[in-house]
């Protein structure tokens, strides 16, 4: 039976670094390739070893694709892509592409000038991975290979955010990323089509949360702003160096710019930080939004915290209305959710298999969760069937209709000709065609005879005719001569073949192409 | 000029860091005081910590403290860890993280043999890794916990009583069963985890030889290794392979002699495995054997392992058997008709494809004989899921043999050259299928990335053979085919043009050059040609590689003159001058670095008569690169420029060699303004170069065969050189860049100025300066504060650009700050992460206390 395997490597109930393993019809395809922020050390980025005790990274993997520029979702990518060895596609949308290195460089630039790190991706590494990447624009359609395709939808998180949906045959997966079904000021909400997968993988940031309107958040920020301003403060909000308007990096008071004035505004209490987003164990901005108020500088100086400490997020994910609502757009089959806390996550598992009645799945990090796909068979019901269904009082509820009945399945195998007469179709035939160029002077006649002894020669075991009108037949290949009528020296052979004869016509016209030798006569 | 310094931070606070230094033992008071309110924090299960990296950061300082102290005193005089296992155990509904926590700390503990003895004793390791504890309760589900008991009972087994514990509670039972868990996670700690059982059981029972035999090995050992017969016999296809798995980490990590008693009981079953069709253990096996075969106590040539991998050689699947022939080509020791076959194993896909292109008369023939039915080999070829996988791998091995010091075996490779350019011509049409199977790799072939950039890569790997002009042209004419097309990927571009480097380079250095220069003449004008479209591209990844591609081969080639004489007559040189102006920061910096290989031989070019004289041009060059270091946005092209003056400072640039100092003191400028920190690095960098070369003019570089100079020669010397600095501003760079809040320049700047110090402060000085009153404590902190500030508005440019009016330094006042600054004490700060405190267990611990209770509203957050 046909199955989708699903490994989350990261993002499997936490929030830390994306990366999912989905396999889907024997393509196997990496979901975010992030990193975690609240280490410094191999536990940083996702364990690949899972990935390469498999054979060859690239071989296994038939490609990565990357949600959106965000370090826990990219972060951990040319680290993938550089050091452990992965050389195969990477799949973003455009503006992903163009910021991605930049977050990548200051990530980089963080690492090494905190911890002063030598073994870590340099910017050639940065630059070497970025040069892999394939951009796709939205609702482009991406044959990846001959059977795997993929196509982009807006996700509304961050300029650039996609959802991506993955396509083998007829099996398909979608993954979300991160997205925000609400429009922001300037990103519009999240968008997919009835798409119908097999298999819908949700974030699930705020699972349990209905967030009041941006706008009130946008009032509420604007007046703390001016009342500290009013009182003759400073406002000080530490951001990420994209995605939100710039103020002053980095985003959680770990070092640079940012910490250097935080030290400075922090002892006078008509000053104000306001952390816009979550910080991380291990950063002054943690401790601020904890609580504690006298922090330990070096040299065990203490520094008093007495400026005001706000927190509002203005991070764009949806909430449990909105992972809903984007389930009921796309009607998938089941649901798998990441990219959140467990406890949470099991709250909204239980709302959607009671709401949508498919099933939802929230495995662990290392966890594989198994589907079996099933086709959709139509079936033609009996009247006399339906009518004893509905006599008992059974209808359908939520488009579905359970019926028990015996399946008849009968099979008969007849003639192509036979199934044209019952059918009433008429047979096509699909032929071919080529010219190949041949410079020979000789008159028309001549060079095709040529072509005929050139071709009994060579194809000894197949049937090489010379017809009366001239041409020449190889089983049911046409060779048909004509000339060049502003340039007498060189000859044109038609070549034609039907379609069961593919093999033998192409070979026939790229030995034709070579020329004929010079000894035929 | 100190821009952020003087705005951002006081510079006495700055220096209260660098000044005061701390010393912190691991487990200190402060520590100590916090722990108990830790402790009840975590073992209050209404008080949940949301965020997991506190909990794996708590037990990362719990093994650092143990490694260092003795675990069961750090129990005694902290009895709330005790209390915490305790109050953990008793709850009746912890939160799975918390379990899983208290199961990896308590066997941290345990694995010092007293501290096992204390737990045990208060039946704490019974109810945490027995029967009754976790694993009977519902929180077994969760894979966190079954993770934890695993890495629990791991930490523990480091002693015989811990090995007596897992047996008589039954927990080697539990761990095969964690084998096949449903989380990877948990199965590979598991494996992992009776790997150590079984080497630790058997390293620290067998101390003599006749303990040997496996009759005699402790019971856990036996018991392990009838589950490991048990799961090969089994047909489970997952046990096999969790027991090969296993197999393979005990020969990988363990080379002791009972391994061979080990692998001669399984031997036949393992070979029984090979003989079943189709073999389902493939990639396992190869595994194994690899492992086994890198062990010195199998290497000797009649060890059984050499037919078993025979067997495997000639059994295994084609897509299978590539990684283990590669694995023992690259071996020391082994049996040379082995290596013989391996080798085979490896061609036989690329003498298919060769003989797929070629008539039977013209056939090359790569294979002496065929070790294997070649039908497997033709079927996978023909078959479109195979045929890419399975050349994309043979090509990688192959490549891999390219790179080693000594190839073991003769290696055919004109014919191997043949078979790699006629997949390369499969790749893009232009080969002609002389068979049914050509025709059908041709068509799955045609534009088939993977299989070209495997091909490409070792397509250059080759070139360091010696080829007969007629196969280097088949390789010129492919190497143009694909840089000329439209068709080529970006990133198969790029790997076109590091095979045409490598043989390029190759070819030039090779004894019979002469030979083939026509030849690689002609292919350098078809190849500028070329490469004059592609810096023209639409793409920047195009042309970023175009320009990565030029500055390696100037690089190589520019002593050549008639590579020389190709390249200016092309119009390659003039677009990569206009590429500076690149909308793609990326491009720009490749630009300048090309642009810096370029102007050495413009400078050779234009000393020519008869050529045009470049000089201006060459001064424009100069001129644009300041300009691009003053004034582009963006970092890369920044930093492209201060490598290139970095090279042209060493490598004496004409332009530069005119006025060094100039040179120096311009780019110094421009650099000290400049916020991005590697551009600073750069800087110093380039600083760190000049005074060398200052100090090495003037015979004061410490060069062992330099003759000695009298004391007085090298105080003038000293002071001339003091001179050129001053006029340089060297050291308003310098400390302005001790002072930057970017760690790493600060941290250069400390070693520039330490070497300075040493060089120019001798004793001699030293003692003038205390002897006039000058000592450390007369000048402290603000004065230097003081003094830098001064300096600090005097680099402001003036309004006229005098630049005797904007303050030149004064070197005895140089020479006070260099003595004054405790630039030794601020080395040991800035060693040190600047992270460090945020970072220390006492302020994990603050974390954890002020944590609980607050972050409800922020945990789930993220960007």
């Amino acid at each position: 039976m046909p199955e989708i395997k699903v490994t989350p490597l990261g993002a499997g109930q936490d929030v830390g670094r994306s990366c999912i393993l989905v396999s889907i019809a024997g393509k196997n395809v990496m979901l975010d390739c992030g990193m975690h922020m609240g280490y410094n050390d191999d536990r940083r980025f996702p364990d690949f070893s899972y990935i390469t005790q498999n054979g060859r990274l690239t071989d296994f993997l038939d490609c990565v694709i990357i949600s959106h520029f965000h370090l826990d979702h990219c972060g951990a990518l040319p680290y993938f892509s550089e050091m452990v060895g992965y050389d195969g596609p990477i799949y973003m949308t455009h503006p992903t592409k163009a910021i991605c290195p930049i977050l990548l460089e200051d990530y980089r630039k963080i690492t090494v000038d905190k911890k002063g790190e030598t073994n870590f991706f340099t910017s050639q590494m940065i630059k070497d991975c970025m040069k892999k990447v394939v951009a796709v624009h939205l609702h482009q359609t991406i044959q990846v290979d001959d059977e795997l395709e993929i196509k982009a939808y807006y996700a509304g998180h961050v300029l650039g955010a996609a959802m991506f949906q993955i396509k083998v045959g007829s099996e398909s997966v979608v993954y979300t990323g991160d997205y925000n079904m609400t429009p922001d000021r300037h990103l519009g909400a999240a968008w997919i089509d009835k798409c119908r997968p097999d298999l819908l993988i949700s974030e699930s940031t705020y699972a349990t949360t209905i967030r009041d309107s941006k706008r009130c958040r946008e009032r509420d920020f604007l007046k703390k702003v001016h009342e500290s301003v009013e009182r003759g403060g400073k406002v000080l909000i530490p951001v990420f160096a994209l995605g939100r308007v710039v103020f002053a990096t980095p985003g959680m008071l770990h070092a640079g710019q940012s910490l250097q004035i935080f030290r400075k505004w922090a002892g006078n209490e008509k000053n104000m930080v306001i952390m816009p987003g979550y910080c991380v164990q291990g950063t002054v901005g943690h401790k601020i939004l904890s609580g504690q108020r006298k922090l330990e500088m070096e040299g065990r100086q203490i520094l008093e915290v007495k400026m005001q400490v706000e927190y509002m997020s203005f991070s764009a994910h949806a909430d449990a209305k909105g992972i809903m609502q984007l389930i009921r757009q796309a009607e998938p089959r089941s649901v798998l959710l990441v990219h959140g806390e467990a406890k949470k996550m099991e709250f909204l598992k239980q709302k959607i298999e009671q709401e949508f009645h498919v099933n939802c799945y929230m495995p662990a990090n290392g966890e594989t969760t198994t589907l079996f796909t099933s086709p959709n068979i139509p079936v033609d019901i009996s009247l006399g069937l339906l009518k004893r269904e509905s006599a008992i009082g059974n209808t359908p509820v939520n488009n579905d209709f359970p019926l028990s009945g015996t399946a008849i399945l009968s099979f008969r195998l007849v003639s192509p000709e036979q199934a044209l007469k019952e059918l009433g179709l008429g047979e096509h035939q699909l032929r071919f065609t080529c010219r190949v160029h041949i410079q020979d002077p000789r008159k028309e006649h001549e060079m095709v005879l040529r072509v005929y002894n050139h071709l009994k020669g060579v194809l000894k075991d197949y049937s090489v005719q010379h017809l009366p009108d001239g041409s020449i037949m190889v089983e049911s290949i046409l060779i048909q001569a004509t000339a060049q009528s502003e340039d007498q020296g060189t000859k044109v052979l038609l070549v034609s073949w039907t379609y069961q004869d593919e093999e033998l016509g192409s070979y026939l016209t790229s030995l034709l192409k070579k020329g004929l030798p010079q000894t035929t006569a | 000029m100190l821009p952020c310094y003087g705005d951002a931070l006081p510079l006495s606070l700055f220096l209260t860091f660098f000044y005061q230094k701390k010393t912190r033992c691991i487990m200190d008071r402060e520590c100590s005081q916090l722990l108990p309110s830790v402790c009840a924090v975590l073992a209050d299960s209404r008080q949940l910590v949301a965020d997991d990296t506190f909990l794996e950061k708590f037990l990362d300082w719990f093994k650092t403290l143990t490694e260092t102290e003795s675990s069961l005193l750090l129990l005694q005089e902290n009895p709330c860890l005790t209390e915490l296992i305790t109050c953990v155990l008793k709850l009746k509904d912890p939160s799975s993280s918390t379990l899983s926590f208290i199961l990896r700390l308590t066997g941290i503990f345990a694995a010092s043999e007293s501290c096992f003895q204390y737990l045990q004793q208060r039946e704490l390791l019974i109810s945490l890794f027995g029967e009754v504890g976790p694993l009977s309760s519902a929180l077994w589900e969760e894979a966190s916990v079954r993770s934890g008991w695993v890495q629990g009972v791991h930490s523990m087994v480091q002693h015989q009583s811990a090995l007596h514990f897992l047996c008589s509670c039954g927990a080697i039972d539990v761990i095969f069963t964690l084998q096949g868990d449903p989380s990877l996670f948990v199965a590979s700690a598991a494996n992992q985890l009776l790997v150590h059982v079984l080497t630790f059981s058997l390293q620290s029972f067998q101390t003599k030889p006749e303990n040997i035999k496996d009759c005699d090995w402790p019971i856990c050992a036996q018991k392990l290794i009838v589950h490991i017969e048990e799961s090969l016999k089994s047909n489970s296809a997952s046990r096999i392979k969790q027991s090969l798995k296993l197999l393979t980490s005990v020969f990988g990590c363990c080379h002791d002699l009972w391994t061979e008693v080990l692998w001669s009981r399984l031997s036949e079953r393992i070979v029984y495995l090979l003989e079943e069709e189709p073999v389902h253990a493939g990639h396992s096996l190869v595994d194994l054997f690899l492992s086994m075969a890198r062990s010195p106590v199998f290497s000797c040539p009649e060890c059984s392992l050499w037919t078993s991998v025979t067997c495997a050689l000639e059994h295994l699947n084609p897509a299978q058997v590539g990684r283990l022939a590669v694995g023992v080509l690259k071996l020391q020791e082994c049996p040379q008709a082995v290596k013989i076959q391996a080798l085979s194993v490896l061609l036989q896909p690329m003498d298919c494809v060769l003989k797929a292109a070629s008539q039977p008369l013209e056939y090359p023939g790569l294979l002496n004989r065929s070790v294997n039915d070649s039908a497997t080999v033709e079927t996978l070829l023909s078959c479109r899921s195979s045929c890419a996988s399975l050349l994309c791998q043979t090509l990688t091995h192959l490549e891999e043999l390219q790179y080693l010091t000594c190839l073991p075996v003769d290696l055919p490779h004109i014919p191997l050259l043949q078979s790699v350019v006629t997949i390369l011509q499969f790749c893009i049409g232009l080969a002609t299928p002389a068979s049914c199977l050509g025709n059908k790799i041709s068509r799955i072939l045609i534009g088939c990335f993977r299989v070209q950039r495997s091909a490409l890569d070792i397509l250059g790997a080759l070139s360091h053979w010696e080829s007969p002009s007629v196969f280097i042209g088949s390789v010129f004419d492919i190497l143009l085919a694909y840089l000329k097309s439209p068709d080529t990927s970006p990133t198969v571009l790029k790997k076109s043009f590091q095979a045409t480097l490598k043989w390029l380079v190759s070819l030039s250095e090779a004894p019979s050059s002469k030979d083939h220069w026509q030849q690689t003449e002609q292919f350098l004008r078809d190849l500028f040609l070329v490469l004059q479209k592609r810096l023209c591209s639409p793409y920047w990844e195009v042309r970023d590689s175009a320009l990565e591609f030029l500055t390696l081969l100037v690089k190589h080639l520019r002593e050549k003159e008639w590579f020389r004489q190709v390249l200016f007559s092309s119009e390659v040189p003039k677009l990569t001058e206009d590429l500076l102006e690149d909308p793609e920061s990326y491009v720009r910096a490749s630009a300048v670095t090309a642009m810096g290989q370029l102007s050495f031989l413009t400078h050779l070019i234009s000393k020519k008569p008869g050529v045009e004289n470049g000089n201006v041009k060459e001064k424009s060059i100069v001129a644009q690169l300041k300009e691009i270091l003053s004034t582009d946005s963006e970092g890369f092209p920044r930093r492209a420029v201060i490598s290139v003056f970095i090279d042209w400072l060493r490598e004496g640039h004409p332009d530069v060699l005119k006025d060094t100092e100039q040179f120096v003191s311009s780019v110094l400028q421009a650099v000290n303004s400049d916020l991005d920190w590697e551009v600073k690095a750069g800087g110093l960098e380039l600083a760190e170069v000049f005074s060398a070369q200052i100090l090495g003019r003037l015979g004061l570089a410490a060069c062992p065969y330099a003759a000695v100079l009298s004391s007085a020669t090298r105080s003038t010397h000293l002071s001339e050189s003091l001179q050129i600095f001053c006029q340089v501003k060297l050291f308003e760079f310098l400390f302005g860049a001790l002072c930057d809040c970017d760690r790493p320049v600060a941290q250069k700047a400390c070693d520039i100025l330490i070497a300075l110090k040493a060089e120019l402060c001798d004793e001699s000085s030293l003692k003038e300066g205390t002897s006039a009153g000058l000592s450390t404590e007369a000048r402290g902190i603000a004065w230097l504060e003081e003094t830098l500030r001064r300096w600090s508005s005097c680099a402001k440019p003036c309004p006229r650009g005098d630049a005797d009016e904007a303050g030149s330094q004064d070197p005895n006042g140089v020479l006070l700050v260099l003595r004054t600054v405790d630039l030794e004490g601020l080395h040991r700060s800035l060693n040190r992460s600047s992270d460090h405190i945020e970072k220390s267990p006492q302020s994990l611990l603050q974390d954890i206390l002020a944590t609980v209770g607050t972050l409800e509203e922020n945990e789930a957050d993220c960007y």
